[in-house]
């Protein structure tokens, strides 16, 4: 539409302002290949010495080990946020249930809520629970400061699934449980996925959580790792070695968000009109 | 009545693990397995043999046992990837809380204080002899440092200074004879040369174009005991003598924080010095770039491994000087001690106390001493070659540690600590005057911890 | 009419309800408690117990306690006399030995424990361990010095039975103050808080933070909404990912891209110096440009919030409407201005109130990239509650002062999101369901 303008000029300043994403994630990618004279970014010759680390355990220690806990943690965690959002959110937009509002208006609360800061109580709460320095301890710190959002989003999808095919099941005479989950979750699944997604994301981004809560374990997560190797104190230090590890660890991120990118837009805004 | 004086935790644990004792003491035949934790912070590739001192421990006692005919099988589980002291000090007071600390830990001693309140710790003297070999042998002043109310917490590890250094070539650039750099230390020592000395000088290198602006002077880049050495150049203490509070000194946390407003005022320092990152401090000191800084003894390793070579032709190491009339040049010792949680059984308690003292040894603690550069903890270690014939050992023995003093044992004192420094770091960086910042530390001080501290 | 109570409803909220409360509520509840105690590493979390130490007979002196009654509890003799021999045989001390020290020490009493470790050390049936030595020891001493005990009439009882003399007052006093653990202090947290002159800066550099970083966010997101929206949709596509990157970047990648870019021989820093502008530190060695590179890392991220918001918003516009603006001969600007703006104006107070929130709380890219510095410049109020409380280089942790920090801002949390609910209407989205059965 709107072809009576010339986009040139618009594009150039988008340009402009983009450029410093730009030249950040070009390099990101160009560095982890190649070597440059000191002083200077251009590259100067091809090289995959900088990815030693993925072999070479000597290099920045054991890689492969961080990324199967780190999997695991993400995918947990979907399962977890998956499985309480999709029943929680179809019970507050479908189910009658008291203090229902006084419930949604909590989440909403919660959902942007600083629950970082509350870190010496959630230390607390999982110490009670004998799960402090454990990895499901912070798996279930995580599920759940993720649920407000979860439910939210998931309650939103719910809310957009006509009326009738549910009349038509409980007219057929179906559990209201069998209704949601022959007919009502089906028709939510593309929500499902977003959200798996979205979670998974979050969950293999985390870095606070295991941390501070997981200190002393013997697992590692890749955000700690490769927070281990950018630190420049270390003897191995090298910005294109701490580039390649940073591109290994969001390698599968931005797979799937090549794959996916319309179902994550859907999610920023989808959980958060207000 | 005797048995009418209830039994403390620890005095019941130990009482069970009495009977265990007294009885298995006489039937040590079969097999007996430990795991051991060992947290070290802090630490970094050459501190290794913080934790490989434990391991060859265990070996020699595992032998030990074998020639008595037991079998005795100790492993080490040790963990020292934590990055920096805050880390590792929120890792251990977590675990401690949640009942998991390692049965030894190796962090400075000034954790003493608040963790022997909080019941974290097995006081080492319940477990080891002081009378007896390598014990005996320590710097009785060290297991001072080790102490606090009069009860032994913990072994020291190790001990260091932390110097103040001049770059040779360029004091010699500003008119310096051989025999004049040469002479430095003592006219430090004397109080002679004061730091407002020293700035004069550094500012004639910057001015004759020898060091880059703001840099010429090199403080450390972040907290760190190094900041109460300043505070003793201008006439302050750290503990009141007469009622052995804590002590806050006005007049000289003034003089303190003036003299680096000042130094930022001359250009000789970046007023955002604090927080940079500690390798383009590394750079300046190697490739002869800064005046004058200041580092602990163990530095110079660091130093050399990234390219410094021939420290001693190059870099001239005297005690922080004095800052006025009222101070005097000093240093800060920081021992790091090794110390006994109550997490495991007392007998678990018991073989991490024979593995600290056997770390003790002279011997294996030289290994620690000289590939980390830091100092002897007992009187025998001269008479090891490798700490003998180490040049800068002996030199930071004989020049520094004599008139090196430590940080205070005091539950509170982390408080006056943290004050400190965010009072150093709003005058060093001009968002308050220095008056304002002592008003604040004073006012942070008095209202968090106001029994416990003497303000002048 | 009020319809039935779900009970598969009830199930269904219940697991979510269960993980709300575990990781919401109770740590709110806890923060709650935290902020009203001294709690801090020297106290404990948990609790503490009575021990009476040196420095506290001396505090207790000085707060005029009777001397006699402190000396006693000073001393720490070892006395060997049938009393303790009984003790010593039933805390089960190996008999020849027994009978050793039976034998030769009766009587006898010891000033400190390493006197009469030595004694024992003389004796041919000892324990050749030190352990062993010092727990045969311990049935000798009736000291408490130093000894912890679970429960005041645990330590009462002890005290008691050490100094008979001692008024029912004086061992009240004393096992009062011998308590490690944390105790109520009301509100002195808070008004610590105000008098600090540190806290007004911290306030200072939040509100700065908070306002830059959503004026940023706020105008780069319209900017980009609606140059996208002009694009066609591939170019628009290709600009919208890229902005979407910061999003889904992890935080600690993301920190090290702009470390690259703004340290000493980075990027930008080798440029300006081909230029011959100044180079340094940017990250850490201005207050202005560390600020500046605070707002902008913060700002990639957020921008993408509003671009997304913003741009479902313009979607919402009828074209037709566009159309006749342009067949009238309107500029583009007065397209913007007339027809694009009072359409996006609830969604620009969306974005603001959402992200308003959201800043407060946020201090991870702080954390990780100046961390808080230089000196404590960009120290924003959630980064400095962390610290106090968490992490910290004296490794002091204050978790009551960290506490009483994260209650100001779950309080401002609470009422802002109260405010909001109001201000969006919050009655449609709760909208009762439609079928009950």
């Amino acid at each position: 539409m709107s072809r009576n303008f010339a986009f040139w000029p618009i594009i150039l300043v988008l340009a402009l302002i983009t450029a410093p994403l730009a030249i950040m994630y070009l390099f990101l990618a160009i560095d982890t290949v190649t070597t440059s004279a000191p002083g200077s970014f251009w590259p100067t010759r091809f090289t995959l010495e900088h990815w030693r680390f993925l072999w070479d355990a000597k290099l920045t220690g054991d890689v492969w080990g961080p990324t199967a806990t780190t999997f695991i943690f993400a995918s947990t965690m979907v399962v977890i946020v998956l499985t309480v959002s999709s029943t929680a959110g179809y019970a507050i937009s479908r189910l009658n249930l008291p203090f229902r509002r006084l419930f949604l208006s909590g989440i909403l609360v919660m959902h942007a809520f600083p629950a970082v800061t509350l870190l010496i109580g959630v230390f607390l709460v999982l110490q009670f629970a004998g799960l402090y320095n454990t990895l499901i301890g912070v798996i279930l710190v995580k599920t759940g400061f993720s649920i407000p959002f979860g439910v939210w989003i998931m309650k939103g999808f719910y809310d957009q699934v006509p009326w009738e095919i549910e009349m038509a099941g409980v007219q057929d005479g179906a559990s209201r449980f069998t209704v949601w989950w022959r007919l009502i979750l089906p028709q939510v699944k593309p929500g499902l996925l977003s959200l798996g997604i979205f979670v998974f994301i979050d969950g293999w981004s985390e870095f606070m959580l295991p941390r501070i809560l997981a200190p002393s374990s013997n697992f590692d997560v890749l955000s700690t790792y490769l927070n281990r190797v950018s630190d420049p104190d270390t003897a191995q230090y090298n910005f294109n070695l701490v580039k390649s590890v940073g591109l290994f660890y969001t390698l599968p991120i931005l797979a799937l968000y090549a794959v996916f990118q319309n179902r994550l837009m859907n999610i920023f805004s989808g959980g958060t009109k207000g | 009545m005797h048995s009418g004086v209830l039994m403390t935790r620890f005095k019941t644990t130990k009482l069970l693990a009495l009977g265990a004792i007294l009885l298995s003491g006489t039937t040590m035949a079969q097999a007996t397995d430990y795991t051991i934790s060992v947290w070290a912070g802090g630490s970094g590739p050459a501190d290794a043999y913080r934790w490989q001192a434990i391991e060859m421990a265990a070996d020699i006692l595992e032998r030990e046992a074998e020639v008595r005919g037991e079998e005795l099988n100790i492993t080490i589980e040790e963990q020292h990837t934590f990055d920096g002291w805050d880390n590792f000090k929120q890792a251990v007071t977590l675990a401690a809380e949640a009942g998991n600390a390692p049965h030894i830990i190796v962090t400075g001693h000034e954790d003493i204080g608040p963790w022997s309140q909080s019941g974290i710790l097995r006081p080492v003297e319940d477990y080891v002899d002081f009378d007896a070999w390598p014990l005996n042998q320590l710097y009785p002043n060290l297991v001072e440092v080790a102490s606090y109310d009069g009860v032994v917490w913990g072994l020291p590890q190790d001990s260091e200074s932390r110097p103040f250094y001049f770059s040779r070539s360029h004091l010699a650039a500003i008119g310096y004879s051989e025999a004049d750099i040469d002479a430095l230390p003592a006219k430090v020592l004397s109080g002679e040369y004061t730091l407002y000395s020293m700035l004069d000088d550094v500012k004639k290198m910057q001015d004759a174009g020898l060091v880059e602006a703001n840099k010429g002077f090199l403080p450390r880049t972040s907290n760190g005991p190094d900041y109460w050495q300043f505070y003793q150049s201008f006439g302050g203490n750290l503990v009141d003598e007469a009622t052995g509070k804590l002590l806050l000194d006005k007049a000289a946390l003034t003089g303190m924080y003036q003299f680096f407003v000042d130094a930022v005022a001359m250009g000789l320092t970046s007023s955002t010095h604090l927080g940079s990152p500690g390798d383009s401090f590394t750079d300046a000191v190697i490739s002869d770039k800064a005046g004058a800084w200041h580092a602990g003894t163990w530095s110079k390793p660091q130093w050399e491994a990234k390219g410094l070579e021939n420290f001693h032709e190059k870099v001239q190491a005297t005690l922080i000087p004095a800052g006025n009339a009222e101070g005097r040049a000093n240093t800060i010792t920081h021992p790091l001690v090794y110390l006994l949680s109550t997490t495991g059984t007392d007998e678990e308690a018991a073989i991490a106390a024979e593995l600290i003292t056997i770390a003790s040894e002279p011997r294996i603690n030289t290994l620690h001493a000289i590939k980390s550069a830091h100092l002897a903890i007992g009187s025998e270690q001269v008479n090891v070659p490798l700490y003998a014939n180490d040049r800068w050992a002996a030199e930071a023995t004989e020049n520094f540690l004599p008139y090196a003093n430590a940080i205070p044992n005091n539950p509170e004192f982390g408080v006056y600590w943290t004050a400190m420094f965010k009072g150093l770091e709003a005058s060093w960086t001009g968002v308050s005057s220095v008056e304002d910042a002592v008003k604040a530390v004073e006012a942070e001080v008095t209202s968090a911890i106001g029994d416990a501290i003497v303000v002048r | 009419m009020r319809a039935r109570t779900s009970m598969l409803g009830m199930a269904f909220v219940t697991p979510a309800l269960l993980l709300l409360i575990a990781f919401f509520f109770m740590p709110v509840a806890l923060t709650t408690v935290f902020a009203f105690t001294n709690m801090s590493t020297a106290t404990g979390i948990t609790g503490g117990s009575y021990v009476v130490t040196g420095n506290l007979l001396r505090t207790l002196g000085e707060r005029g306690v009777e001397p006699a009654v402190l000396e006693v509890l000073e001393q720490r003799v070892f006395a060997v006399d049938p009393k303790t021999l009984a003790a010593a045989a039933s805390a089960g001390v190996e008999p020849q030995f027994l009978a050793e020290i039976e034998q030769q020490l009766l009587g006898q009493s010891f000033d400190t424990s390493r006197a009469f470790e030595a004694a024992l050390k003389k004796l041919p049936s000892r324990p050749t361990r030190t352990r062993d030595l010092k727990l045969a020891a311990e049935p000798f001493s009736r000291a408490i010095l130093n000894t912890r005990y679970n429960s005041r009439e645990e330590i009462g009882a002890a005290i008691t039975s050490l100094a008979p003399a001692a008024s029912a007052e004086t061992v009240g006093q004393i096992t009062e103050a011998s308590y490690t653990g944390w105790r109520w202090v009301e509100w002195r947290n808070f008004s610590t808080l105000l008098e600090k002159p540190e806290t007004l800066r911290i306030l200072g550099n939040t509100v700065f933070y908070v306002t830059a970083t959503l004026a940023f966010n706020v105008g780069v997101g319209l900017f980009l909404a609606i140059c996208i929206f002009y694009l066609p949709q591939k170019t628009g596509g290709v600009f919208s990912v890229l902005w979407l990157l910061p999003r889904i970047t992890p935080v600690v990648l993301y920190a090290v891209m702009w470390k690259w870019m703004t340290w000493e021989n980075g990027f930008i820093y080798n440029i300006a110096q081909s230029l011959g502008l100044p180079a340094f530190n940017y990250m850490k060695g201005s207050v202005p440009t560390a600020w500046t590179i605070i707002i902008l890392l913060n700002g990639f991220i957020g921008a993408s919030f509003g671009m997304i918001i913003f741009s479902g918003a313009l979607r919402a516009i009828p074209a037709q409407q566009l159309w006749a603006s342009e067949v009238d001969g309107a500029t583009r600007w007065q397209q913007i201005r007339r027809i694009i703006l009072p359409q996006l104006r609830w969604p620009i107070l969306f974005v603001t109130s959402y992200q308003t929130l959201s800043l407060l709380s946020s201090y991870e890219q702080i954390w990780l990239t100046t961390n808080g510095g230089p000196g404590s410049t960009t120290t924003v109020w959630a980064l400095e509650a962390f610290k106090a409380g968490l992490s910290n280089y004296t490794g002091n942790l204050e978790y009551a002062v960290g506490a009483a920090m994260a209650l100001v801002l779950v309080i401002v949390g609470i009422v802002l999101s109260v405010l909001y609910l109001r201000v969006f209407r919050f009655d449609e989205l709760v909208s009762k369901p439609k079928i009950e059965f």
